[in-house]
């Protein structure tokens, strides 16, 4: 059986970038250490957690903060207070800057298989756009370095549908992320995100967002690209060249696998039930040094729930959504409506029938949300 | 009954009628200070809001005259528009004198006119005022002349006063008493004209009656000869502002009887009460009741609401006896009402009455008249209901309703007002002067040209100067179709209408516009198609939108997702789902309610 994931949310950054709503902080002359010893104590208070773990990712922010040594006893303690089997797929986000031989070194020893770049792209002028601290040579740099120190999935993230980005330069950004060793991929469109600086921007009229069309095409012309460099998109905004590349992970968020959330804001799934912790760091650190679960809010997911979590999951995957699996376990069935909607979504092209199981296209994936609610009411 | 003076308030809508009756009011001395407001016997909540009278209002006064004499007015304050003329009518009936308002500004006016042909038929005695004399812009004189020219009233006997001012009000009132009083013999068998009647909560149907001859009194029964019922009379009185209440009744009177009757649909305006008991043997001269000639649907918004929406309409109806309805379904809408108007700003009044007492917010169809058709079998069918129009191979000829168009205009507008009714379908058109630079334009068109755009247009291309009477005078043959409206391929039933050949196109064009652009987008290109049976004369198309999906489900944070997908959820219950694409509300709306608030 699948075992379920471990997510720790490193809530440091260097710098806040623009664009970013996450619960994250800038570092500033910040001991980690106090950091690390409180996610350990989080990691007591949830020792109780019943499902072995057999993937752990380290994300944030930006946990290619944490020195080696820090690191070292933060996977150590969670190890002692876990049910973390033997063989976990470790995974760890970097950022360009933090990426030398050294720190390279030292993660491979750590025990890291899968290691994911934040270069967000690889051309100078979109990089300042989006306040990066990285340019281009440096994030070619790494992520050279990292395929030559020998992780068993490299994966670089990238950020598209900027403001005067054109395909050519688009498709620059893809060749020079993809050469041979980075097997996997994670493409985000850029969003504006409430409370963010670009936010601001466009509401004061610097900044505007591309349209759902030019947004569409940039979908499908990413999708077609990558496919032609031998990437399977296995998700909405991610490629892999390799069947085993894929973030196992990741995969468990959108198969309803279970998983623990470590760290401010994160996120936790027992298969029934749903928790969050408190977002803003100090509200977290003081919860558990008080031994209290540092939780924001709880909530209980009855069979209908599930079963729209699932159609809302299943559709950002091209191997969609089996029905009869969401009539068996969570007895449900679309309503007519949604039937009838499903036959017109078939004839548009946008979902596939296979047997009880259904699955967008490509141009399906870039409206899942959509399809999902449509289906789902 | 020397002393008694029946009289009514005819003009053309807003000529100031109401306020000319406050005034009068106040002079009697009827309301304190304190009571009074504006328009005051514009009771109802919509009267007051659009400050439009729509019915009839009833009151009696005292008025001590510069002869010393005490006299009773019994005054009538009528509607100026067009929908209600029937209720200006059955006023006359009961009155024998008239108060002619005319706008010193604006002069004669469309339905100044009809009115006054209204009132010659019960021979009524005619007093011309000319009203509004404070505005700058007035000019009694040209209004004399006017009143001579197109109205053939003796301009010398016109009072001029302004209602809003308070100015004349004493020579109106002297006015009023040189009218005739009313005859009749007191002693003869009872007839007494019905010809008004409200309904009340309480105490059932309230009758408003004109004693013509004999006498009623309270606890008597009484014979209503048209339906053919007997009653025993409950209460009777005089109207004041507060009833009151009387042991008796006499030839001369209007007052008000209660006497048991239930609902409004019980009783028939114009209907001649006498007693039970060696009553009458003739009764008066009848009335016609106005027949409903504009017909829609009504949609509750949510469908769960139509029984609300049935009983809304059943009280509604208590009180107006002149709007029919009965059941309708529509695949896209559910269930609802077809209803029947008197015209368009009757349609619109019902819907807002509807909507402000009964708290129902309503779809309604678009507006069609009563086509009468003639089967290839030779069998007769009338259709004003898209949905019942049968199939066009088995129809041999249809007819439609054609009105006579009186509208009246400065000189200078005529070139575009011929156009205008050519435009719309227009058989005859015929002109004339009324007085140096005003014309009466006189046009047989269908009636179901002037429930569009038509007045509007009239507004526009007169400046406000054109105003606009109208009659139903017969039938016509003509080519109607019947127009379907298919979005993604599915007909919306709740769309289909009967039109002009030659207006299907437009019409359907306008429809697909509409549709497309308050339609939201969907996953999907949607064609909005305008169809003649099988044959596509218009079409629009709403593109697809081509990317939704968030790219990241952060840190396994889904509950955010899901609380997208509720408010989704919640969103559909405000659509109508037709074939798989969800039409929003306000699309219908988009469609439908500009064609019929075009009146207002
Ligand atoms: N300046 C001026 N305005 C007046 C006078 N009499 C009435 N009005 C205004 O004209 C408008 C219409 O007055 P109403 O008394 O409601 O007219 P109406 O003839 O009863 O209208 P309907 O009942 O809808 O046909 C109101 O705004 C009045 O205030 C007047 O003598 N002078
Ligand atoms: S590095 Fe990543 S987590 Fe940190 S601010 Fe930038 S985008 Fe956000
Ligand atoms: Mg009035």
């Amino acid at each position: 059986m699948e075992g379920a994931g471990l997510y720790l949310h490193c809530p440091f950054c260097s710098f806040v970038c623009p664009y970013c709503d996450f619960a994250v902080r800038r570092l500033g002359d910040r001991d980690l250490g106090g950091f690390v010893a409180t996610i350990l104590r989080e990691a007591e208070l949830r020792a109780d957690w019943p499902e072995a773990i057999d993937s752990i990712y380290l994300g944030g922010g930006t946990p290619s903060l944490l020195p080696p040594a820090e690191l070292e006893r933060l996977l150590g303690g969670l190890r002692a207070r876990l049910p973390i089997v033997p063989g976990a797929v470790l995974h760890l986000e970097a950022n360009p800057e933090d990426v030398d031989d050294e720190a390279l070194g030292a993660w491979r020893d750590l025990g890291v298989r899968f290691l994911s770049l934040g270069v967000q792209s690889l051309d100078d002028r979109a990089l300042r756009f989006l306040g990066r601290r990285h340019d281009a040579r440096g994030a070619r740099q790494a992520i050279a370095r990292a395929v030559a120190a020998g992780f068993e999935v490299v994966s670089v993230d990238l950020i598209f549908g900027l403001p005067d980005q054109d395909r050519a330069r688009w498709l620059a950004d893809i060749e020079a992320a993809t050469p041979p060793g980075v097997d996997h991929l994670s493409c985000y469109q850029l969003t504006v995100k409430p409370g963010t600086l670009f936010s601001r921007r466009v509401e004061l009229g610097r900044l505007a967002e591309i349209g759902d069309e030019e947004q569409g095409r940039f979908f499908a012309f990413t999708h077609e690209v990558l496919e032609a460099r031998g990437f399977e998109a296995y998700e909405v905004s991610n490629f892999a060249r390799r069947p085993d590349a894929r973030s196992r992970h990741n995969r468990k968020y959108w198969r309803q696998v279970p998983y623990l959330g470590l760290g401010p804001a994160a996120h936790s799934f027992t298969g029934r039930e749903r928790f969050w912790n408190e977002a803003e760091e100090g509200a977290w650190t003081a919860a558990i040094q008080a031994d209290r679960l540092p939780e924001a809010g709880r909530e209980r997911l009855e069979d209908l729930d599930l079963a729209q979590e699932a159609l809302l999951l299943g559709l950002r995957c091209p191997e969609g959504v089996d029905l009869a699996r969401l009539e068996s376990r969570w007895s449900f069935r679309p309503s007519a409506r949604a039937l009838a909607r499903l036959e017109t979504f078939v004839t548009a092209g946008l979902l596939e029938h296979e047997g009880t199981r259904i699955k967008p296209s490509r141009r399906g994936l870039a409206v899942a949300d959509s399809i999902a609610a449509d289906l789902a009411c | 009954m020397d002393q008694i003076r029946n009289f009514c308030i005819i003009a053309h809508i807003d000529h100031g009628k109401s306020t000319l009756a406050d005034r009068i009011i106040q002079a009697c001395g009827a309301v304190s200070d304190r009571d009074f407001r504006d328009q005051i016997l514009d009771s109802m909540d919509i009267e007051r809001e659009r400050g439009i009278t729509i019915k009839s209002n009833t009151i009696t006064l005292d008025y001590e005259a510069r002869d010393g004499r005490k006299y009773r007015l019994n005054l009538i304050d009528t509607p100026g528009h067009v929908d209600f003329s029937h209720e200006v009518r059955r006023s006359l009936m009961s009155c024998e004198g008239a108060l002619v308002v005319v706008d010193a500004a604006q002069g004669v006016e469309a339905q100044t006119v009809a009115n006054l042909y209204i009132a010659l038929e019960y021979n009524l005695e005619m007093i011309p005022v000319i009203n509004k004399i404070d505005l700058p812009a007035a000019d009694p004189e040209r209004v004399r002349e006017e009143i001579d020219a197109d109205l053939g009233l003796d301009p010398f006997t016109a009072v001029l006063c302004s209602a809003k001012k308070g100015i004349g009000i004493d020579d109106v009132l002297e006015a009023i008493v040189r009218l005739p009083a009313p005859r009749g013999d007191p002693e003869a068998p009872l007839r007494a004209l019905i010809f008004d009647a409200h309904y009340d909560p309480y105490r059932g149907v309230i009758l408003y009656c004109r004693i013509m001859e004999g006498r009623v009194h309270t606890r008597q029964k009484v014979h209503f000869m048209y339906t053919d019922a007997e009653y025993q009379v409950e209460e009777l009185g005089f109207v004041r502002l507060k009833p009151e209440k009387r042991e008796q009744l006499e030839a001369g009177d209007v007052g008000y009887i209660v006497c048991g009757i239930k609902t409004i649909r019980d009783i028939h305006i114009g209907d001649t009460m006498t007693w039970a008991e060696k009553g009458a043997s003739a009764p008066l001269p009848g009335y016609k009741e106005a027949k409903p000639v504009v017909f829609s649907s009504l949609y509750p918004m949510s469908r769960d609401d139509y029984e609300d929406l049935a009983r809304a309409l059943e009280k509604l109806a208590i009180n107006d006896a002149a709007l029919t309805y009965e059941k309708d379904t529509s695949a896209a809408l559910g269930f609802g009402f077809r209803c029947g108007f008197l015209g368009l700003l009757h349609l619109d009044v019902v819907q807002e009455r509807l909507s402000r007492e009964f708290d129902q917010s309503l779809l309604l169809t678009a507006p069609s008249v009563l086509y009468k058709l003639t089967l290839n079998d030779g069998s007769e069918l009338d259709v004003d209901n898209p949905s019942y129009f049968p199939d066009p191979s088995t129809i041999r000829e249809i007819r439609e309703p054609y009105i006579r168009a009186a509208i009246i205009i400065p000189e200078e507008f005529l070139g575009q007002v011929m156009e205008l009714c050519r435009e719309h379908r227009a058989d005859e058109t015929v002109f004339g002067y009324l007085s140096v630079g005003r014309i009466e334009v006189k046009s047989e068109l269908p009636l179901g040209e002037v429930l569009f755009d038509y007045y509007d247009k009239l507004k526009n291309v007169t400046r406000g100067y054109g105003s606009f009477d109208y009659e139903i005078i017969d039938y016509r043959p003509s080519d109607i179709v019947k127009v379907d409206i298919l979005v993604n391929r599915e007909k919306v039933d709740a769309l289909a209408q009967l039109v002009h050949r030659d207006k299907a196109r437009p019409r359907a064009l306008r429809y697909c516009e509409r549709l497309a652009e308050s339609i939201p987008r969907q996953q999907f290109k949607i064609p909005i198609q305008g169809a003649i049976g099988g044959t596509i004369i218009a079409r629009s198309t709403i593109n697809a939108f081509r990317k939704d999906v968030t790219a990241k489900c952060y840190g396994g944070d889904i509950t955010r997702k899901r609380k997208l997908l509720e408010k989704q959820k919640a969103g559909k219950k405000k659509m109508k789902t037709v074939g798989s694409v969800d039409i929003p509300q306000e699309a219908f709306l988009a469609v439908l309610r500009n064609d019929a608030d075009k009146k207002k």
